[in-house]
C-alpha cells in the first residue's frame, strides 16, 4: 500500500513538474513567434517527455524518504 | 510475536521488524545478538528470542538499512533466515524488463536481493520470511505486466517453461498475421505514387481515410501491449521499452490523424500523415518480439538436453521380484535391476554383474567405462552391454543429474560482473534516451529547423519527401525516431544470452560452471596451480621399477615381495601386491608373517625367510646391499621409495613403488603452457618428491611442504601479487584453497557434484577438462564481448543519425519505421551471434590441441611469474 501511495505521488508531483516544463515551452514559443498549432503541440510533446523523465526518478527519492 | 513490518507507536519515525535469526542456542547469544543490533546507530531497542529464534528490532530506516541490520547480526557469527523464492517470469522482451522487474521486486520492504535472468526467463529473490510474502513479490511483477509463478523442478518446469514460450511464439505470431499485412498495404498505399506502384495499387489506397482505417487496428490490437505494459510499468515508477514503443507508435499515429482530419492544423498537413510509420514501427517490434521468443529458448537447450535424460522408470527388486516403478520413487538402498539397452534409474553401487555404461551425456567421456561390482553407475547414463544390479545410493533430487540440472540452472541464471555493467546501461538507458529526444525536440525546434531545414527533405532510404512538414512536426519525427532506434534490447541480450550458451557448452563436456562470474574470471587466468596428489597423480603408490639381483628375475623378485606382502595392508605393500597380479604372477601364502614397523616386513615363503623393506631393516639384519646403491639413490632422486627384498639373508633385488602421474597430466599442463599460462604445483609432500614430479609434468614452479591449511595462504600470496589464479584440487583438502583462488576447480567429482567446493566442477578425472574450461570461458567471453560491441556500436552509430547529426548535409532524416527495422536488426544479429558459439568445439575434441600454437592461444606477453 505504502509503496503504491508513493508512486502516486512521484506521478503527481511529476506532473506537476510536467505542466510546469511545458508551460515554459509554451511560453518560449510564444515569445519566439510560433504557430498555435506548433505551440500547443510542443508543449504537449515536451510534457510527456518531461512527465515520463521525472517519473522514475523521483519515485526512488521518495521512496527512500518514506 | 511481531512479524509484520509495522511503524512504531511512540516514534512514527521508527520501525519494528523481527528478523529470523538461526545459530542462537543459548543466553549468551541472544545477548551478543542484542548487543551487535543496539551497537548501530539509528537502532532504538533490540530484543532477541531465544524460542522464537527471531530478534525483534525497533530502527529508524532512515538511518539504518536491513542489510545493515543483517551485517551486524552476521558479523557476530549467526546468520539471518533468509528465503529463496525461484520465479519464471514470462512477458519479458528486453533489457528494460529485468530492470523494472529488479527495481519494483527490489523496493518491497524485506526483498534482499533480487536477479532476473532475461533469456532463462527467470527471477531470483532473496526475501526475509515475514517481511514481505511470495505472493506479494508475484503480484507486484504481475502488476508490471508480466506472468509470474514459482518454478518447478525438473520435467515439470520443462514443460511449463516450454509451454509459456510457445503462447508467446503463438501470440506474437497472431498479431504479426494482422499486423504485416495491413501495414504492408499501408506502405503500398503511402507509396502509391512512387515508382512503378501506379501500375499495380489503386489510387484509393492513398486516400488518407483509408489509411487510416487500416491502419487503426494495427495499433490497436499489436501495438495496444506495449500502451499497456508502459500503463503498468509507469504505475510502479519505472520506465521500460513499451514506452519508448507506445511513445513512438501513440505520437507518429497521433500526428497522422491530426493531419488527416484537420490537415490545415500545421502539422505538416497531408504530406505528413506516417500511417506509415505507426504501422511499419509496429510491426517491426513485434517481428523483433516474434524472433527473441523463438531464438531465447534455444539458449536454454543444455539445460533441456540434461532435463530430457531423466528417466522416467526403474525396475527394482521388492520381495524378491522385479517391479517396474517411477524413477523417482526409487528409494535409497534399493536393489535395481538393468539390461543391456536401459538408462540408469538413480546412482548407485553395483552389486553383482558386469556391463559397459554410455557416460557421455554426464561426463563426456567418448568411451564406454566397464562396471563391475564395487563401481559406480550415474543415474541418466546408457547401459549397453551386459546386466547387473545395483544398490540405489542417491535418488531424487541427490543424484548426480538433479545436482548437475541444478548447477547449470544456478549458474545460468547468475550475472557477470561485465552483465552487471550491462544491465545498469540498459536500465539507465531509457532514462536518458528519453531526456535525449526531449533535448533533440527542443534543438530542432527551436534552432536546427529555422537553421537547416530545406524542402527537399526526405525520409532516408525512401522517395518519400517532407516539403511541407512544419516545425513541430519536423522536430517530432526526429524525437520519435531517436526513441524508437535507441532500444538496448541487444546490450540486455548480449552478455545473458551467450553466458547460457557457454554454461550448456561447458556442461556438454562434463564441466560445470557453478556461476556466471566463474566464467569471466576463468576467462582472464594468468596462473593455473595444481594440487599435487590426487590431481596430477593418481594418489596411490604403483610399483615403478624392479631391479633383480645376479642371478634373480624381476618377476621372481616381485613375486616373492608380493608373497611376503599378500596379507599387508599397508599402502605399498598393496602396490606390490597389484603389481605382481598385474603381471599374472601367482602370488603365494607366506606361511608365516611379521611386519616390523617402520621398517618393513619378515616372512616365510616357500621355505626361505623373506625380508621386504627399508636400508634400516637390511643393514639391522645384516643382509648387503652395496650392490644396489647407487641404483637406489637415482630411484629416490626420482622421488620414488625403495624396499629391498632379500631371501636367506642374500639380498635379491629392489622395488621401487611411487605415487604415478595421471594418464593425462602431463598433457594437459603442456596445452595450458600453449595457452599462455604458467603451471604451479602445491604438496604438502617433501621438496625431493614434489621436484621429481613436476620434471616429469612439465611444471613452472614448484611448492613444496604446503600444509593443506597454508595453501589458501599461497594462493591470497599469488593473487597479492597480481596473478589470477586457478587452484585444480580434488576439493576435499584443498576446500581452503579452491574457495581463495580467482576460479576454484574440483576434479574428478564423480557422483557428488553438489557437495564440491569451488566454482567449477569437472566431473571427470580428466586434467584436460581443464583446458577445455578455461577455452570454454574464453569463448564465452569472447562471445560477451562481440555482442556487446555490436549492440554498443549499433546504438553509439545510429543514435547520432537518428538525432539529425548529418542532416545539415545529407536533407534525410531517419523515419520512425526505419528506426524500428535496425532497432529489431540489432537484437537479432546479438542472438544469431550467440547461437554461434553452439559450434565451438575445444581443442581436445577437435584435434587441434597438438597441432601448433593457435593465434588465439599465443602465450600472454607480461604475465607475472
Amino acid at each position: 500500500m505504502r509503496q503504491s501511495s508513493t508512486v502516486r505521488l512521484a506521478g503527481l508531483l511529476g506532473m506537476g513538474i510536467a505542466l510546469a516544463a511545458a508551460a515554459a515551452f509554451y511560453g518560449a514559443a510564444t515569445v519566439a513567434g510560433y504557430a498555435p498549432v506548433a505551440r500547443y503541440g510542443g508543449a504537449l510533446w515536451v510534457g510527456l517527455l518531461a512527465w515520463i523523465i521525472t517519473m522514475p526518478v523521483l519515485a526512488p527519492l521518495l521512496r527512500r524518504r518514506a | 510475536m511481531i512479524d509484520q513490518k509495522q511503524k512504531h507507536v511512540g516514534n512514527p519515525k521508527l520501525t519494528e521488524i523481527a528478523l529470523p535469526v538461526r545459530g542462537m542456542s543459548c543466553a549468551s547469544c541472544v545477548a551478543t545478538v542484542e548487543g551487535a543490533l543496539r551497537g548501530i546507530d539509528g537502532v532504538a531497542s533490540a530484543t532477541a528470542s531465544l524460542t522464537a529464534e527471531k530478534a525483534f528490532v525497533t530502527f529508524d530506516p532512515g538511518k539504518v538499512r536491513l542489510a545493515d541490520l543483517e551485517q551486524a547480526i552476521r558479523d557476530v557469527g549467526y546468520e539471518v533466515g533468509k528465503e529463496v523464492l525461484a520465479l519464471q517470469i514470462g512477458g519479458m522482451s528486453c533489457a528494460s524488463c529485468v530492470t523494472s522487474i529488479e527495481t519494483a521486486v527490489g523496493s518491497l520492504p524485506g526483498v534482499a536481493s533480487v536477479q532476473v535472468n532475461l533469456p532463462a526467463g527467470t527471477a531470483t529473490v532473496t526475501y526475509y520470511p515475514g517481511l514481505v510474502t511470495p505472493a506479494l513479490i508475484k503480484r507486484t511483477i504481475r502488476d508490471l505486466g508480466y506472468q509470474a509463478a514459482e518454478r518447478l523442478e525438473g520435467a515439470a518446469a520443462l514443460d511449463r517453461e516450454r509451454e509459456a514460450r510457445r503462447r508467446e511464439i503463438r501470440r506474437q505470431g497472431r498479431w504479426m498475421l494482422v499486423a504485416w499485412p495491413l501495414a504492408l498495404v499501408v506502405m503500398l498505399g503511402t507509396f502509391q505514387d512512387v515508382w512503378i506502384l501506379p501500375r499495380f495499387v489503386p489510387g484509393v489506397l492513398a486516400n488518407p481515410l483509408i489509411l487510416f482505417a487500416l491502419t487503426t487496428p494495427i495499433v490497436f490490437g499489436p501495438g495496444w501491449q506495449f500502451f499497456i505494459n508502459s500503463y503498468r510499468g509507469l504505475r510502479h515508477g519505472v520506465t521500460d521499452m513499451n514506452l519508448l514503443y507506445a511513445t513512438g507508435i501513440g505520437a507518429a499515429y497521433l500526428i497522422a490523424v491530426i493531419n488527416t482530419f484537420f490537415p490545415h492544423a500545421g502539422f505538416g498537413g497531408p504530406e505528413a500523415t506516417f500511417y506509415e510509420a505507426a504501422a511499419l514501427l509496429t510491426a517491426f517490434i513485434i517481428l523483433g518480439r516474434y524472433l527473441e521468443a523463438l531464438t531465447r529458448g534455444r539458449a536454454s537447450e543444455a539445460i533441456r538436453k540434461l532435463m530430457s535424460l531423466q528417466p522416467k522408470v526403474a525396475r527394482v527388486l521388492r520381495n524378491g521380484a522385479e517391479v517396474e516403478i517411477p524413477a523417482d520413487e526409487v528409494e535409497v538402498d534399493e536393489v535395481v535391476v538393468v539390461r543391456p539397452g536401459e538408462q540408469i534409474p538413480v546412482d548407485g553401487i553395483v552389486l553383482e554383474g558386469y556391463s559397459a555404461v554410455d557416460q557421455s551425456m554426464i561426463t563426456g567421456e567418448s568411451m564406454p567405462v566397464e562396471k563391475r561390482a564395487g563401481d559406480e553407475v550415474i543415474g541418466g547414463t546408457m547401459n549397453k552391454t551386459g546386466a547387473f544390479k545395483f544398490r540405489a545410493t542417491k535418488v531424487g533430487r541427490d543424484t548426480a543429474l538433479a545436482q548437475i540440472i541444478k548447477l547449470v540452472e544456478d549458474a545460468q541464471t547468475s550475472k557477470a560482473p561485465i552483465q552487471r555493467l550491462a544491465d545498469l546501461v540498459a536500465g539507465k538507458f531509457i532514462f536518458w534516451v528519453h531526456v535525449l529526444a526531449l533535448a533533440v525536440f527542443l534543438f530542432w525546434f527551436f534552432i536546427g529547423y529555422a537553421r537547416f531545414f530545406s524542402p527537399e527533405t526526405r525520409l532516408m532510404l525512401t522517395p518519400y519527401t517532407l516539403a511541407g512538414v512544419g516545425v513541430f512536426g519536423f522536430a517530432l519525427l526526429v524525437s520519435v525516431a531517436v526513441l524508437v532506434i535507441s532500444c538496448p534490447c541487444a546490450v540486455g541480450m548480449a552478455t545473458p544470452s551467450a553466458i547460457m550458451a557457454g554454461t550448456g557448452k561447458a556442461a556438454e563436456h562434463g564441466i560445470l560452471f557453478k556461476g556466471a562470474d566463474a566464467i569471466e574470471a576463468a576467462s582472464r587466468l594468468t596462473h593455473i596451480v595444481f594440487d599435487k596428489t590426487g590431481t596430477l597423480t593418481r594418489g596411490e603408490p604403483s610399483v615403478t621399477d624392479v631391479v633383480a639381483a645376479e642371478g634373480w628375475l624381476e618377476d621372481r623378485v616381485l613375486r616373492l615381495g608380493a608373497a611376503a606382502e599378500v596379507n599387508s595392508e599397508h599402502p605399498l605393500g598393496e602396490a606390490i601386491v597389484r603389481a605382481a597380479r598385474g603381471r599374472g604372477l601367482a602370488v603365494d601364502e607366506p606361511e608365516a608373517f611379521s611386519a616390523i614397523p617402520g621398517h618393513g616386513v619378515e616372512a616365510r615363503v616357500g621355505g626361505r625367510m623373506v625380508l621386504l623393506g627399508n636400508r634400516r631393516l637390511m643393514r639391522d639384519r645384516g643382509v648387503d646391499i652395496t650392490a644396489f646403491r647407487g641404483q637406489a639413490e637415482r630411484l629416490e632422486e626420482d622421488g620414488k621409495t625403495v624396499m629391498f627384498v632379500a631371501a636367506d639373508g642374500q639380498v635379491a633385488g629392489l622395488i621401487a613403488v611411487a605415487d604415478t602421474l595421471k594418464e593425462h597430466s602431463a598433457e594437459a599442463v603442456h596445452i595450458l603452457h600453449r595457452l599462455g599460462l604458467r603451471v604451479v604445483m602445491i604438496t604438502g609432500d617433501n621438496r625431493r618428491t614434489a621436484e621429481a614430479i613436476a620434471r616429469q609434468v612439465g611444471i613452472d614452479r614448484v611448492l613444496a611442504e604446503v600444509l593443506p591449511q597454508d595453501k589458501a595462504l599461497e594462493v591470497k600470496g599469488m593473487q597479492m601479487r597480481g596473478m589470477r589464479v586457478a587452484m585444480v584440487g580434488d576439493g576435499i583438502n584443498d576446500a581452503p584453497a579452491l574457495a581463495q583462488a580467482d576460479v576454484g576447480m574440483a576434479i574428478g567429482s564423480g557422483t557428488d557434484v553438489a557437495k564440491e567446493t569451488g566454482h567449477v566442477v569437472l566431473i571427470k578425472d580428466d586434467l584436460r577438462d581443464v583446458v577445455t574450461a578455461i577455452e570454454v570461458a574464453k569463448a564465452t567471453m569472447r562471445k560477451v564481448k562481440q555482442n556487446l560491441f555490436w549492440a554498443f556500436v549499433y546504438n553509439t552509430v545510429t543514435i547520432p543519425i537518428a538525432a539529425g547529426l548529418l542532416y545539415p548535409w545529407s536533407r534525410q532524416v531517419v523515419s520512425p519505421e526505419i528506426a524500428a527495422f535496425l532497432m529489431a536488426i540489432s537484437s537479432l544479429t546479438v542472438t544469431l551471434n550467440t547461437t554461434l558459439l553452439k559450434r565451438f568445439v575445444p581443442s581436445l575434441r577437435g584435434g587441434r590441441a597438438l597441432a601448433g600454437i593457435r593465434r588465439e592461444l599465443a602465450p600472454l606477453v607480461g604475465v607475472p611469474h
